[in-house]
């Protein structure tokens, strides 16, 4: 099986310093890959890089067969779909957070309908009657849920991911991870949940 | 009509006195901004007195040359000035900025001046120096404004426009609420003042217009005309900057450049 992911010599320097040197893997589709290593050694940047927001790196990253460029940009990330882990979408309904991403033309058709939209709730413990709620009225832990299921929602190829449970209590974290993690997709993660670590398929030890 | 009443230079002196009251808050206040003023109001002394001479002889020549030439360094002094206020870099902005300035100049005035005045020469100095030094003037403020919303907006949330690009969003889409927040802001203090225009305040032109002899009907012709080609050339002024220049602050893998 070919790779959906592959990462040639990858290196990465932020004023002078090198964050990544000489990174080389391949992933697989549908593999769950656990991205760890301490602070500053460069797991959001690599995420960062997949999604085409730092072009200043060395080396060669292929995305779905397509070399990472400007060319082939706009079809990457038609492709993916990237959950930083602080965000700071400021709109003023719970409804227009979780629909935000199908308001574009690229993904108007991926728009769920009530019945899906229940069924992601309950797997996220989370009621629909937040739907009606003001952003500034849900907790941060319910903000992360909803955006996590509308990342989820979109049914992207790939899925990268930043520290996805990190505003999340012990209890749901586990059942949050198991759900995502039992997803067909591949979904490449930053974390440093050991639980995540050990469901996944691989661990990038940055 | 009576004649206006002159204002004596020495009047005129003595009229700066009014500016301790500012002064003395200011400093009272350590707000940093006294000398600041001083500045601004010398400035303004100088530069008014510089062109209310240098209008005389303009009028008198009338050269629609010599017009369109003053009329071309007022937009460009008037750009510098947005991109200096607006804390933005030259070397990117200078050309978007006046760019959009000389377009949207040369719709109004046409507008204006050509089809609804019915001048024979939208050059004429009386009406093409004034008119386009009051949009200018009034432009500038919504272009700050505007620039200053979108491009800090990026810059701070930096991850929320990532965020619309990463889950497929075409550059216009993820733009969008960031061109929606800097049309708001900028948009929002002038459709207020609109509204309330006649009730509390006199707009400068109309009052302008008054003591200098017209009556007040014609005077309120005008101030509505130019009320609305305000508008209408601020809303275009800063829809063209913003979009112009869109070409040059972001990358080919569209992100905001660093230098912005």
């Amino acid at each position: 099986m070919k790779d959906i992911i592959s990462i040639k010599n990858l290196s990465v320097s932020f004023k002078n310093e090198k964050i990544i040197q000489n990174l080389s893997f391949g992933i697989k589709g549908g593999e769950k890959i656990a991205i760890t290593g301490a602070s500053g050694k460069g797991k959001t940047t690599l995420l960062n890089i997949m999604a085409g927001f730092i072009p200043e790196y060395e080396g060669e990253i292929f995305i779905l067969n397509k070399k990472l460029n400007y060319q082939n940009i706009k079809y990457i990330r038609q492709n993916i779909s990237w959950l930083p882990q602080e965000t700071v979408i400021d709109f003023e309904k719970v409804n227009d957070l979780l629909f935000a991403p199908f308001k574009f033309t690229n993904n108007c058709k991926q728009e769920p309908n009530n019945t899906i939209i229940e069924n992601i709730f309950d797997k996220f413990d989370l009621s629909t009657d937040l739907l009606q709620k003001k952003t500034s009225e849900i907790s941060g832990g319910q903000k992360q849920r909803i955006m996590l299921a509308s990342v989820l929602l979109l049914k992207k190829k790939i899925l990268l991911l930043d520290e996805p449970t990190s505003a999340l209590d012990e209890k749901l974290k586990q059942k949050i991870t198991d759900y995502i993690l039992s997803q067909k997709i591949t979904i490449l993660t930053s974390t440093h949940y050991k639980y995540w670590m050990q469901k996944s398929d691989k661990i990038l030890s940055l | 009509m009576k004649e206006v009443i002159d204002i004596s230079y020495l009047s005129l002196f003595l009229g700066y006195v009014l500016l301790f009251i500012p002064i003395i808050i200011l400093w009272y206040y350590k707000t940093g901004l006294v000398k600041d003023t001083l500045i601004a109001v010398a400035r303004m002394t100088v530069q008014l007195l510089l062109v209310g001479v240098y209008l005389e002889y303009i009028f008198e020549i009338n050269s629609y040359l010599i017009n369109l030439a003053w009329v071309i360094v007022m937009t460009i002094i008037a750009s510098f000035t947005i991109i200096k206020r607006s804390g933005l870099s030259y070397k990117i902005f200078f050309l978007p900025v006046l760019l959009s300035g000389v377009i949207s100049i040369a719709v109004t005035d046409a507008y204006f001046l050509g089809f609804i005045i019915n001048l024979e020469s939208v050059f004429d100095a009386r009406y093409f120096i004034p008119i386009t030094g009051m949009l200018l003037g009034n432009t500038i403020r919504t272009v700050i404004i505007a620039l200053e919303a979108y491009y800090g907006k990026l810059k701070k949330e930096q991850n929320s426009y990532r965020w619309y690009l990463a889950n497929g969003a075409s550059r216009k889409e993820a733009l969008l609420p960031f061109m929606q927040s800097a049309m708001r802001k900028a948009f929002n203090p002038v459709i207020a003042t609109t509204a309330i225009m006649g009730l509390i305040s006199l707009p400068g032109m109309m009052t302008g217009q008054i003591l200098g002899g017209s009556s007040p009907s014609v005077a309120i012709k005008y101030q509505i005309m130019l009320l609305i080609t305000i508008f209408s050339s601020g809303i275009l002024t800063v829809f063209l900057t913003i979009n112009i220049s869109n070409f040059f602050t972001f990358d080919k893998f569209e992100n905001l450049k660093k230098k912005v």
